[in-house]
């Protein structure tokens, strides 16, 4: 039975996080007339995830971590990855809890022009601080190249490092590739049938997504820039792409004329991990996407009256709660009272509490594990937001007792992190690619 | 890769747990699959659009407001030029998810197809409100490309094929455009680079040999070119490159070899129209353009036009009615056919012939230099006689 619910659990997590992180299909070819391939898919704009904590080892500043480009595979020369040179990149900060940013960090990458291996790979860019109305440029940075190899990238750490930079008037920037420090196991709770035995809250699964790598843009903030009285900051990552519009008007003399403007439209958001997956309808994704989380409020029945929860009871009978889930609304929408609620505002951002300590002894399950600097106060690269997720619905924080089974048996990445800034590992190396035949 | 594509798209209805645990496919994997028979089909196996359709359709039956599978219908509609029967299923799609940035795409496809312009825009520029990214920008190029906008539309195109990401396919498709693009507009050099870039980002693009092909057929290189498209129509023996085969060889002098493939074109085609995809209008334009069965070839560009009322099928109407000594009639559809402000150097050299055999020589050497002057390379066979017409 628990492994049944274990899998469906799993099923539906893996399922929802591929939905978003998952390699992409292949486009058709034209035939004669214009066919362009139907896909929908956006890898560079496409935010994979968000980590926003204090560090231990810069306990006054707040860390930001922010991912995109889903399953880097980087043994898959010659298309190596980089950030889109036409879209715009941004850590978003709101200080007063009306969901609205109040310091944004902008980014625009630019190609180099130059070899295909070394040099293509590498970027300049600008990071422009937006506050109270004022745009300033705060930092000019290069990104390391794609890990390639020890002959193409040698000496890699050093290349990585090299990518720090100062930001005017305090704190650290890093952009570029690492490893993807998201951990989950979606082969094995995909695999009805042979799901690895004794995962679920014992361990042993299997990280699906060891071996690949993100783009990741990291930020250390000034604590003392963002603090104020209630101490509690909700950040969100975003990515815009210009939209181009063709438009018709009429001359004076009545001809019908066309014209083409062009303006930015964000096309992906995220706050709280596995809200895009697990929460939001597909059929709302797009419109969700689009939308500043000060608007969540007209998605909050999908919060209270979770599909996840609903699906689990109807095939297996759990008795878990389907509806009032008010507890899932705290957590992913309000901030939790006493800990890092924003007040009434619903909105879907990451809440950090300034004021609490880093922990010296991180549990990965955060809060639900007694542990009050990890998530759902901001989150850690270790917080373990499957298991978490997983259990919350199940209904942890209701006092259900499906909340403490649950779990996809993978609690750690499979990698250890830096320790340092900007502390996403290094990318694996295209060369010593350890995936084989793991490939998806 | 499909397992987990298919696992990727088990929460966007309600998981379908028990279908796994037996052995009949999932509503995802029949949509999967049928858009995979879909793809395949469109690089030349057209007996696969009726698997393709066989597994859309009992996905479909299964989910009767499954989005991706009507859209995947729309879309196979479309490539077998069905297109009123395209823009019903987008229309649902549509309906059912109108927040779904690619219902929008669908649909516009179907309306552009059926030469209904404004709403086609409109439904673009809903479309790149709701989701600016490689759909809508591709959709965004080709409009102002018929708008006669080349500039804007290699800004769009060039937009999509950033937005393609690391993805080869869509990356290739944008390339291949920016160099039919440039192509259109006599810029040799710069349409061989892009077409260059399709084979990096998707080695062996088939459209991307074609192009490379026609550059090297503009530069009197005939055997570069013969050596390309065949690799064209090995890879994918669509009628299209079969009979542009055919010219290369007919330029480079051999006539046999170039009825051979001329032959083919005719045989292909029924190949399609037995797996039910309807080639009136392309069979129309490769036979008066060929000078084959001109009257017959008439009726066909008129059923075409009835079928599908774009200002493509406007120039092939225009064009088989003059080669057909209609220029009267034929002058009406060439206006149609421009009535967007397409800067398409063909329509301007039948607009050229037309007008000459309305006994209006001047009107008729102003189209044949402005297609010249457009681009001098845009037929091999057609090019020569716009030279020497105009002169």
């Amino acid at each position: 039975m628990r492994t049944l619910v274990l899998a469906v659990v799993g099923i539906a997590v893996a399922a929802a996080v591929l939905l978003v992180r998952g390699p992409v299909l292949d486009a058709g070819q034209a035939s004669s007339h214009r066919e362009a391939p139907m896909i929908a898919e956006d890898p560079t704009a496409d935010n994979t995830d968000l980590y926003a904590y204090r560090s231990p080892d810069a306990p006054n500043s707040l860390t930001v971590i922010a991912n995109w480009i889903p399953a880097e595979d980087t043994a898959a020369g010659p298309n190596w990855y980089r950030f889109s040179e036409r879209a715009r990149y941004a850590v978003n900060i709101d200080r007063n809890g009306d969901a609205k940013a109040d310091v944004i960090y902008r980014f625009r990458f630019k190609n180099r022009d130059g070899a295909l291996f070394l040099g293509n790979t590498v970027q300049d860019y600008t990071v422009t601080r937006v506050a109270s109305g004022r745009e300033t440029i705060v930092a000019k940075g290069v990104t390391p190249p794609n890990n390639i190899g020890p002959r193409t990238t040698p000496n890699y750490r050093q290349l990585a490092q090299a990518g720090v930079f100062n930001l005017a008037g305090g704190g650290k920037v890093f952009a570029g590739q690492r490893e993807d420090a998201f951990f989950a196991d979606i082969g094995a709770i995909f695999d009805l049938v042979a799901i690895r035995k004794g995962t679920g809250n014992m361990g042993g699964g299997k990280d699906f997504f060891a071996g690949y790598a993100v783009h990741g843009i990291a930020l250390q903030i000034p604590i003392s820039q963002l603090d104020d009285r209630d101490h509690v900051v909700g950040v969100w990552a975003s990515t815009e792409r210009p939209q181009m519009k063709i438009r018709s008007y009429r001359t004076k003399s009545g001809v019908k004329r066309y014209s083409h403007e062009r303006e930015w439209r964000q096309v992906s958001r995220l706050g709280n991990p596995l809200v895009n997956e697990v929460i939001i309808p597909t059929k709302l994704k797009d419109r969700w996407n689009s939308l500043s989380p000060a608007t969540d409020a007209q998605f909050v029945q999908f919060y209270r009256q979770p599909l996840l929860a609903a699906v689990i009871n109807q095939l297996y009978g759990l008795g878990i709660p389907e509806t009032n889930r008010d507890d899932l609304v705290q957590v992913l929408l309000t901030g939790v009272p006493g800990l890092n609620n924003t007040g009434a505002k619903l909105a879907d951002m990451l809440r950090v509490n300034l004021s609490i300590a880093p922990s010296a002894n991180p549990n990965r399950l955060g809060v639900l594990g007694g542990d009050l600097a990890g998530f759902p106060n901001g989150r850690r690269l270790t917080d373990d937001v499957v298991d978490i997720a997983e259990r919350a619905v199940a209904g942890k924080l209701l006092g259900h007792p499906a909340g403490d089974l649950l779990g996809d048996g993978v609690d750690g990445n499979d990698v250890p992190n830096l320790g340092m800034f900007p502390y996403e590992a290094d990318p694996p190396s295209g060369f010593d690619n350890v995936k084989g035949q793991q490939k998806p | 890769m499909a397992a987990i594509a298919a696992t990727a798209l088990l929460l966007g209805g309600a998981l379908r747990i028990d279908d796994r645990a037996s052995a009949a496919p999932t509503t995802r994997q029949l949509v999967r699959f049928g858009l995979r028979e879909l793809d395949a089909a469109r690089t030349g196996d057209p007996a696969r659009y009726v698997r393709a359709e066989r597994a859309l359709r009992r996905a479909l039956a299964a989910e009767p407001n499954d989005v991706q599978a009507l859209i995947g219908l729309a879309s196979l509609a479309n490539s077998r030029h069905q297109f009123r029967a395209g823009l019903a299923l987008a229309r649902r799609a549509q309906r059912v998810s109108p927040d779904t940035a690619l219902t929008h795409a669908a649909v516009g496809d179907s309306l552009i197809e059926l030469g209904r312009y404004d709403e086609a825009f409109a439904t673009f520029d809903r479309l790149s409100e709701l989701k600016p990214g490689f759909a809508s920008y591709s959709r965004t190029s080709y409009a102002l490309e018929l708008l006669g906008q080349v500039g804007p539309a290699i800004t769009a195109m060039s937009l999509a094929a950033d937005a393609a990401g690391g993805q080869g396919e869509a990356a290739a498709f944008a390339r291949v455009r920016l160099g039919k693009l440039q192509f259109s507009a006599g810029r040799l050099a710069a349409a061989a680079r892009e077409y260059r870039a399709a084979r990096r980002a998707a080695p062996g693009y088939v459209e991307a040999l074609d192009g490379l092909a026609h550059v090297a057929a503009a530069r009197g290189q005939f055997r570069t070119a013969i050596r390309l498209e065949r690799r064209a129509v090995e890879r994918s023996p669509l009628p299209q490159y079969v009979g542009v085969l055919g010219d290369f060889y007919r330029a480079a002098g051999k006539a046999r070899l170039a009825r051979e493939q001329y032959e083919l074109v005719g045989a292909i085609d029924r190949l399609y129209a037995a797996n039910g995809v309807a080639t009136d209008l392309e069979l129309a334009l490769f036979n008066v353009d060929h000078g084959i069965r001109l009257r017959e070839s008439l009726a066909r560009a008129r059923r075409a036009r009835s079928e599908r009322p774009s200002i493509e099928a406007d120039g092939v109407l225009a064009w088989a009615l003059m080669r057909n000594g209609r220029c009267g009639e034929a002058l009406r559809y060439s206006k149609r056919a421009l009535r967007l402000g397409t800067l398409d150097a063909s329509k301007f050299f039948h607009r050229g012939m037309i007008e000459r055999c309305l006994g209006r020589n001047a009107q008729a050497r102003l189209w044949f230099s402005r297609a010249l002057r457009l681009n001098p390379h845009f037929s091999l066979v057609w090019a020569p006689v716009a030279r020497r017409a105009a002169a």
